[in-house]
């Protein structure tokens, strides 16, 4: 969890120095609300992991949600049950990963690329990328104004974020899903049920990606067909930069909000620090693979030892 | 052993029933640069209405997503199912073009449209606006916005989007020529993504506080950039562009779009199809001037390239007539 | 066993394709055809072969075509920026995809980074890097005719990517099948902190394997740049997901210590003959996705279903 924190640390100090129009209230709003959809999708996804799962088909979810989500609206329907349409779209989803995952044992990788690559090719078989337009004008901010609607997205990101932390740390179905990442056989013989615990987790993801792209889809007036392009793989890297291991059980939610924040903070800070936009993937790249480097690097030298020792 | 007879089985029933269809209906295979993309989708409408005037069988296939190496793939297989004509629109000029001179060698009539190969590689191109005249249109609607002197910003496609890196070449030629005190101030990519062209809108007109241009080169871009501007509540910045009038009505209504540059795109497929059918029926070949293509009229023939028209520009006055 | 079943599933599902193609597609039962299936699958196909040792040691590699792309701008801008001849700009291209495939292999065999992170951030590193070179605008082109054929020539209906992709094909299967190396892939696979106890040279065979994909990575950007006549950073994309997807659809199963390379190229001829028999259908190029994630879905769940049996 350290090292996204200096590494955010580290950032700001250099935009502070160099670009400190960066800290400007609106610009820092603005961040906030691009990093929303990508909060509450990185709380979900902070579950799938800890169990030792993962779950690459949330960018064709998020597509199919929002579309979903707009289909709903223009078809006459309250925007707030057209969101709840959104989150049911994703939970159902979810659960067609996790039956996959959790019943038949399939692994998570290969279902999840599975649903990835079959949902976007479904999807754009249907909508030939036009988008959904001509929406019902209390669409945008779910009718609630700019201003209110600025407020009320992170708003409500965050508190996803906090209430997910709070079960995680105070209930069993926390402590459960961290048993089931840490050795899921010594949790079922401690009466705990992993497979059950691994299903409601991808429902969770797939219902958190559902949010995520109502939060996404409100801030514009249409339904753009095709969106969430490499959504998983910016919430995977913002996951496991925070710190949340790939071998399951160890990790925190609030690692990974720190992740998603040092991520979504990067690519803007490179342009307002004068980056070409041709090596933004570079240094992208080049920041996952450093705070991973140094991460191992630390690991190494506290334990002493090779962290191959580590249980696996 | 009962695997390998199994498949040797199955491969003498079907050599021995061959497939496809021969018939005398002409059959044109058209490509656009990939499927998802509602630009397409709207050529394609164009496209299909002329083929069932002319009665001709229409092959719509191509990408679903912007890979190079595909549309190669795709000609590939329609040169070997054999078709009578193939219509492409290039996403990679010198990739293409191998494959489009086999095709030619073959016997196949090859035209391009909206995005040309190399001149020898096919028998004409459809044109709806050259290059040039895209950037000179969209240098035009900036330097009335600015007043013939200021900044502004180019939001594009992906970096390596062929397409708008040739705009982008001829939009600094004709800002060097013509437009001395527009500053060009960066170019940031989208990536087709209209929140990615959103979030990169915001970021330039803060990064930059004296752009009050934006330029958005891609069709998703234009009402990212326009809701960007239009949130930040900077009255003071306009937004011109490519991209569809659909996708472009609010923003035009609103004031905060200023004009989206395109050109008919059902047109664009029905003039495509038409000049598919008259090359294969050899009412079209070098020499001839003017082609006849159903509701457009006669179109003028330059050379090797059919046109269309002169890039087209959508207001809020004029953009409710069109449904695309 | 497992492995087994699930090929001789998958190589039905083939013998269902090609039938089902013959009398949809025209003229899809032909040599010539054959060979256009053999040339539009022979970059992924290294990649998937490569790819194979890797995901028997319970590994991943998602960098492979971004390692392309940069191995491909490495070629072009040897050979037209700093005029180097074909066969040197070619073993830059080389040099780069080893030193790609090194820097993998450091972070996940000395540093024991956990590979899917490690092959995510080069996933963006080296695409980056290829991007960045060329500010995304530089398409190199105009190649001598000679370098050409080995993309688009061919030796009667055999195109000429044959000949690798069947040397590649042999040396994998040599090395994960016949050479003691493979046996130790399979146990780093089941068990990496087994294997070390064991005391299997666990690091070395790691590094071996990621150097290899990066190897794989430069021959098949040379054969796409080959094939297509041009090289710009978007080469490859989408190739790690097809050589992946092959993999797996062939038996060889991503928790590590199984598979199979007769699995991965069985895998790999069901996906090119499924996009090839669709187009010439007169199909939508779609349904290969769908179809795809349908197979995938299936074969993992016949391969569950015999392993519970036995």
């Amino acid at each position: 969890m350290t090292v996204p924190f200096f590494a955010l640390v580290a950032l700001l100090l250099v935009l502070a120095a160099a670009a400190p129009a960066f800290f400007d209230p609106a610009n820092l709003r603005d961040l906030l609300l691009a990093a929303a959809p990508v909060i509450v999708a990185a709380v979900g996804m902070t579950l799938v992991v800890l169990t030792r799962q993962i779950d690459i088909s949330i960018g064709s979810q998020l597509a199919v949600c929002a579309v979903i989500a707009g289909v709903l609206a223009k078809s006459g329907l309250p925007v707030a049950l057209a969101g709840l349409g959104a989150v049911a779209a994703g939970a159902l989803i979810g659960s067609v990963n996790g039956l996959l995952v959790a019943r038949l044992g399939l692994p998570s990788i290969v279902v999840t690329l599975a649903m990835m690559v079959g949902l976007r090719e479904t999807l754009r078989w249907i909508t030939e990328g036009i988008w959904v337009r001509e929406l019902p004008s209390d669409f945008q901010w779910m009718g609630l104004g700019q201003d209110a609607g600025r407020f009320v997205i992170p708003a409500l990101a965050l508190g996803v974020w906090a209430a997910s932390s709070w079960i995680m740390r105070y209930t069993s179905g926390g402590r459960a899903v961290y048993a089931t990442g840490s050795d899921a056989e010594a949790a079922r013989l401690a009466g705990m049920r992993p497979k059950q615990v691994v299903f409601w987790v991808f429902v969770a993801m797939g219902a958190l990606t559902g949010l995520a792209a109502l939060l996404s889809a409100i801030q514009f007036i249409d339904v753009q067909t095709n969106s969430g392009v490499g959504f998983e793989l910016r919430v995977i890297a913002a996951v496991v930069v925070g710190g949340t291991s790939i071998a399951g059980g160890r990790g925190s939610l609030t690692g990974s909000l720190l992740g998603v924040i040092l991520l979504s903070t990067v690519g803007p800070a490179l342009v307002f620090l004068g980056s070409q936009a041709y090596w933004d993937r570079a240094l992208q790249g080049l920041i996952i693979l450093a705070a991973v480097t140094v991460d191992a690097l630390r690991a190494v030298a506290s334990e002493g030892r090779g962290p191959g020792l580590r249980r696996r | 052993m009962t695997r390998a007879g199994l498949v040797a089985l199955v491969l003498a029933v079907s050599a021995a029933c061959g497939g496809g269809g021969t018939d005398n209906v002409l059959t044109v295979a058209m490509m656009p640069k990939n499927k998802g993309n509602p630009y397409f989708a709207s050529c394609r409408v164009g496209a299909e209405a002329a083929a069932k005037e002319l009665n001709v069988r229409l092959l719509w296939d191509g990408p679903t997503e912007t890979d190079p190496a595909k549309q190669n793939e795709v000609v590939d297989a329609w040169i070997t199912r054999g078709v009578d004509v193939i219509a492409v629109s290039v996403e990679n000029k010198e990739a293409l073009s191998t494959v489009l001179r086999k095709a030619r060698t073959r016997g196949i009539k090859v035209i391009t449209w909206d995005a040309d190969a190399e001149p020898d590689a096919r028998d004409y191109f459809v044109n709806q606006a050259t290059p040039r005249g895209i950037a000179e249109t969209l240098a035009g609607h900036t330097a009335r916005l600015l007043d013939g002197r200021g900044e502004f910003g180019v939001i594009t496609a992906s970096l390596t989007a062929a397409n708008q890196n040739e705009w982008l070449r001829q939009l600094r030629a004709v800002l060097a020529e013509r437009y001395p005190d527009l500053t060009l101030v960066d170019v940031r990519p989208s990536d087709d993504d209209r929140r990615r062209a959103f979030e990169e809108t915001q970021t330039m007109l803060k990064v930059h506080p004296g752009v009050r241009v934006i330029m958005a080169i891609a069709s998703p871009a234009v009402p990212g950039a326009a809701e960007a501007v239009k949130q930040s509540g900077r009255t003071d910045v306009r937004v011109t562009g490519l991209g569809l009038p659909g996708d472009a009505k609010p923003y035009l209504k609103d004031g905060v779009l200023d004009s989206a540059v395109l050109w008919n795109t059902e047109d664009l497929g029905f003039l495509t199809m038409y000049t598919a059918h008259a090359l294969a029926t050899g009412a079209l070949k070098p020499g001839v001037t003017s082609l006849s293509a159903g509701r457009l009229g006669t179109r003028q023939v330059d050379g090797d390239q059919v046109i269309l028209g002169t890039p087209f520009t959508f207001t809020k006055d004029n953009v409710d007539q069109f449904k695309f | 066993m497992s492995a087994l079943t699930v090929e001789r599933s998958l190589a039905l599902c083939l013998a269902i394709e090609i039938a089902i193609f013959a009398l949809l597609g025209s003229n899809f039962v032909t040599l010539q055809n054959a060979g256009e299936i053999i040339r539009a699958s022979a970059e992924t196909g290294l990649l998937a072969l490569a790819l194979t040792p890797i995901i028997l040691t319970g590994g991943i590699d998602l960098s492979v075509g971004s390692l392309l792309a940069l191995c491909a701008v490495v070629f072009g801008m040897t050979w037209a920026d700093a005029g180097w001849p074909i066969p040197l700009a070619a073993g830059a291209a080389i040099a780069a995809g080893l030193a790609g495939g090194a820097l993998n292999a450091l972070l996940v065999a000395r540093l024991q980074v956990p590979p899917l992170i490690v092959t995510l951030g080069t996933f963006s590193l080296f695409r980056g890097i290829a991007e960045g070179a060329t500010a995304g605008v530089r398409n190199y082109s105009n190649f001598p005719d000679a370098f050409l054929f080995l993309g688009q020539g061919a030796v009667g209906f055999i195109p000429s990517q044959f000949v690798i992709l069947l040397a590649a094909a042999v040396a994998i299967w040599l090395l994960v099948h016949r050479m003691t190396v493979g046996r130790t892939l399979s146990a780093i696979g089941f068990s990496i902190d087994g294997a070390r106890h064991a005391g299997l040279p666990v690091a070395r065979r790691l590094s071996l394997v990621y150097v290899l994909s990066g190897l794989a990575a430069a021959v098949a950007a040379l054969l796409y740049v080959a094939r297509l006549g041009q090289a710009k950073a978007d080469a490859g994309t989408g190739f790690e997901l097809t050589a992946i997807t092959a993999v797996v659809l062939g038996g060889t199963s991503i928790f590590g210590g199984r598979g199979s390379v007769r699995g991965t190229l069985l895998g790999l001829a069901t996906l090119a003959v499924l996009q090839n028999g669709l187009r010439l259908s007169d199909l939508p190029a779609e349904l290969a996705g769908v179809v795809t994630a349908v197979l995938l879905v299936a074969a993992l769940g016949a391969s569950r279903a015999f392993e519970r049996d036995t």
